[in-house]
């Protein structure tokens, strides 16, 4: 009798759990379906939707193995530096943390997909190796000014990252759109952005914008080089444009508020692709570590956009990027 | 003083050996582990993670830098090596690239003389 109740139970509870993952999986292709329709190729090259939750997985692993060895250096209640308060409040979000109470998180079985590898490297040498200096040290002793902006540049010129924004510009068709401004362009999203025009074969007509001067030193060498615009600060920029787009911007800016704001006054649409918290965790706190100032979630994100008086056009997907054209 | 460690080459399985110094093994109880270049009796070069009582963690073979005037320091990271050494062996054709070599020297990562 008692075995029969057990075997009810199991049953119910396997078949309840099967639904909730059913469920969860179709809202997850739901809410990305734009994807498949602008980036088949780049996504079936990462292995599919599938590939791109198995990689939300692995955030979640290493964000998990990062906070457990970073609690092991200092105390949950009084984080010591504004790198451990990012972390702990990231792995909150992530629901890894709560309150003070680490979730472990099992090792994903399957391997993360082939293109990423450089990226979960950087991880483990940039974060998990530094756990406890990142835990108790200011971030400038950790990771000097000089050694961020190397690994800044290793970061945003990585080939999976690359690759992905050309994809999102060739599937949303930026280059087609008129003159476009690239915000916080740094210095590979305008040899992306001249990529994508060379694979739409159209004529690429577009400024870069910078607010950070030593990174726009070298933006100013690629302009020189490459014949497009490229400008220092909002108050330099004297001229208006078709697109405005801003990829993953919104975690490094100041002010998120205020650059999509200004982009209102400049520009006719905006494209935001933007990583958000939904779907990623550490590479959050590796851009943190670089110098970026936040996470964001993809309600955030148009939440902000509503607020400049943005309304949204299309919503290509929302989570591990949200990918959106406001007019 | 230092103090000799034993390892088997990842690339061709010979025995070999590496010199550690107290230096690299106070680095090693500070962060968790340390790393040391080596090289095998047939060539090969290797990187060393050892731990604060000398014990390898991993032996990971490297690529050397065939540029002669260039070389990837220990201060660059593993996910950046790879990469580097790719550069330095068939130039900066791409501006990322350029970018990259420009950024590395400067944080000590190559040194070219």
């Amino acid at each position: 009798m008692a075995s029969g109740g057990y075997i009810c139970f199991m049953r119910r509870f396997l078949i309840g759990w099967y639904a909730e993952q059913c469920v969860e999986q179709v809202k997850y292709v739901l809410d990305n379906w734009g994807l498949r329709k602008i980036v088949p190729h780049f996504l079936k090259s990462v292995g599919g939707l599938s590939a791109l939750r198995l990689f939300t997985k692995w955030e979640d692993y290493y964000l998990y193995v990062l906070v457990d060895s970073m609690l092991q250096c200092m105390e949950c209640e009084k984080p010591p530096t504004s790198f451990a308060r990012a972390a702990l409040d990231l792995a909150r979000r992530r629901r890894v943390l709560d309150g003070c109470r680490l979730k472990a998180v099992q090792r994903p079985k399957k391997p993360y997909p082939q293109i990423l590898e450089s990226y979960f490297n950087l991880v483990e040498d940039v974060l998990i190796s530094r756990a406890c200096d990142l835990a108790a040290k200011p971030l400038e002793d950790v990771i000097p000014d000089e050694e961020a902006a190397a690994l800044y540049q290793l970061f945003v010129s990585s080939e999976w990252y690359s690759a992905g924004r050309v994809a999102v510009h060739v599937g949303v068709g930026t280059p087609r759109r008129g003159r476009v401004l690239l915000i916080g362009a740094g210095t590979q999203e305008p040899l992306d952005f001249i990529k994508a025009c060379q694979v739409l074969n159209v004529r690429c007509d577009f400024a870069a914008l910078e607010v950070d001067e030593r990174i726009y030193r070298d933006l100013e060498k690629l302009a020189a080089k490459h014949g497009f615009t490229a400008y220092l600060g909002w108050d330099s920029i004297r001229e208006t444009f078709s697109v405005a787009v801003a990829t993953n911007v919104l975690n490094w800016a100041t002010d998120p508020s205020d650059a999509i704001a200004k982009a209102r006054r400049l520009a006719r649409e905006l494209l935001v692709t933007q990583g958000v918290v939904e779907g990623m965790g550490t590479v959050f706190l590796l851009t943190i570590a670089l110098r970026a100032q936040r996470s964001v979630s993809w309600r955030e994100v148009e939440g902000l956009a509503e607020q400049a008086g943005w309304r949204l056009e299309k919503r290509y997907a929302k989570y591990p990027v949200y990918i959106a054209v406001f007019r | 003083m230092s103090l000799a460690i034993k390892f088997r080459c990842p690339a061709c399985g010979a025995d070999a050996s590496a010199a550690t110094t107290p230096e690299l093994l106070r680095q090693a109880a500070e962060k968790g582990a340390a790393r040391v270049a080596a090289r095998c009796p047939r060539g090969h070069a290797v990187l060393l993670t050892v731990d604060q009582y000398g014990h390898i963690r991993s032996a990971i073979q490297v690529q050397e830098a065939a540029r002669p005037d260039c070389e990837i320091t220990d201060k660059a990271p593993l996910a950046a090596r790879q990469r580097l050494q790719a550069i330095l062996e068939k130039g900066t054709a791409a501006d990322a690239d350029a970018l990259l070599l420009e950024k590395a020297k400067a944080a000590g990562w190559v040194i070219c003389i």
